[in-house]
């Protein structure tokens, strides 16, 4: 079992559903605001060490 | 883009302004969506349900915890779960309702509170509303007076909305129960529009029963709402199973005969579990929201001919308009006939009036931005402009 892997795949989740929520408060045109912008830069990268996570447990 | 087979990926809150008047409030709240994600599983908040085995008593997910403050947020002494307003409406009618038995409920009542009604084989008589589309105290009082004469017993129950879905008008709730409470009838109020957007207080309002509906008005999945009572109320419509089977003797603890026993055992009540926070803090926030809805109304008003039916200035967001002497006038001629006016705002990304409305339609506002409300009601504008109605702006 790998515990590591699993908390990736739920925390990855969660910051794409940040990335959801933001489309939503943004509707129609998803213009975001600087500090918006800010938010989504700071979870896209929560979001990439997610993935590194997944790949160093899953594909090593 | 499919999520199942066949299934297309619902996309209406990520890509459009959604006024739909029934989906407004529900919508999840990004706690709400992560919520779905890891509880989507089917029985997935029994894994730590132990004696007395029901879910109001369940502390991981802490559930045991959100019934008490579901009581406390609405100011009443005891809370339960229900799939949705309308299962909220069949218990108390189950409890209290016997066959033959009056039940008032108003012109306005939805067709559940009906339903549930017919369930129990009682009498429905509606209270009328006046000039206004206002259910009144003394409208209830004469109905009240007149169905006592001709069915010789007194209603066993009264329904009432604090806003109604046809024009999202408030109604003089207290009073109403007040009056009522006169003739030794217990009220249920539905709040299937308050509950979860607006402040409600349900022993200020004197309400015997309150109704909320999760997925109408607390951002949470359907099916899912509350029922709270007082502690006067609670062990008639939460009463507990005394049947036995005669064969293996089997009894069934503290099940719920009205609820039939655990209500929403997965994704619904942890999803209301997780917005209910946000719920707390928004019901604060209703002013704006009511701000934002007549700045709409007003631009609509100054489109000719254009009339609101609801009550105005507009104390809720779901609203009734009639654009007959208007929208439907360039409707008679335009190619999408009916239609080119949802057309013409979903090209500007704003979906949920009913398509091919153009005389008597409603649209909810709730959740909206003061930026957006702007947006929609400039939209409207530019979509009367363009189609050669005279606008006084």
């Amino acid at each position: 079992m790998s515990k590591r892997s699993v908390d990736a795949v739920f925390q990855g989740l969660y910051l794409l559903t940040d990335i959801r929520g933001m489309l939503r408060d943004t509707v129609p045109y998803h213009q975001l605001s600087v500090e918006q912008k800010k938010e989504a830069e700071k979870i896209l990268g929560k979001l990439e060490k997610q993935i590194a996570i997944l790949k160093e447990e899953l594909l090593a | 883009m499919n999520c199942g087979e066949g299934i297309d990926t619902r996309q209406i809150d990520e890509l459009f302004i959604n006024l739909d008047p029934i989906q407004a409030g529900g919508r999840l709240t990004t706690d709400a969506m992560k919520a779905v994600l890891a509880y989507g599983d089917g029985y997935s908040v029994c894994d730590h349900c132990t004696k007395p085995f029901r879910l109001d008593h369940i502390s991981k997910p802490p559930l045991a915890e959100f019934h008490r403050d579901l009581a406390s947020f609405l100011n009443m002494d005891v809370a339960r779960l229900v799939p949705g307003a309308r299962r909220g409406f069949q218990a108390v009618a189950s409890a209290l309702v016997k066959p033959g038995d009056p039940v008032l409920l108003t012109a306005y009542s939805h067709y559940t509170e009906f339903l549930s009604v017919e369930q129990s084989r009682g009498m429905a008589f509606e209270i009328p509303a006046d000039d206004s589309h206002i259910i009144t105290p003394d409208g209830a009082a004469a109905r009240i007076e007149e169905v006592i004469k001709t069915t010789g017993k007194t209603p066993a129950l009264m329904f009432i909305e604090q806003v109604d879905y046809q024009y999202g008008n408030q109604h003089p709730v207290s009073d109403l129960i007040k009056v009522a409470h006169q003739y030794d009838i217990p009220v249920l109020c539905n709040g299937a529009y308050t509950i979860g957007i607006m402040d409600v207080n349900g022993k200020e309002l004197g309400a015997d029963f309150l109704v909320g509906s999760g997925h109408k008005s607390m951002a949470a999945p359907a099916p899912s709402g509350v029922l709270a009572t007082t502690s006067e109320w609670a062990e008639t419509v939460f009463r507990t199973t005394g049947i036995k089977g005669d064969l293996t003797g089997r009894t069934f603890g503290v099940k719920e005969v009205e609820m039939m026993g655990c209500t929403l055992m997965g994704v619904t009540s942890v999803g209301m579990m997780a917005s209910f926070p946000h719920v707390k803090r928004r019901v604060k926030e209703f002013d704006a929201q009511v701000q934002y809805v007549n700045r709409i109304v007003d631009a609509l008003l100054t489109i000719e001919g254009t009339k609101v039916q609801s009550e105005y200035p507009r104390k809720h967001t779901l609203t009734r308009m009639n654009t007959t002497d208007s929208f439907d006038t360039v409707a008679r001629t335009h190619k999408k006939k009916g239609f080119f006016l949802t057309s013409a705002l979903r090209e500007r990304g704003i979906s949920g009036i009913l398509a091919g409305s153009t005389r008597v339609w409603k649209f909810n506002s709730y959740g909206i931005t003061s930026e957006q409300a702007d947006y929609i009601a400039e939209s409207f504008i530019e979509i009367a402009e363009k189609e050669g109605l005279a606008c006084s702006r």
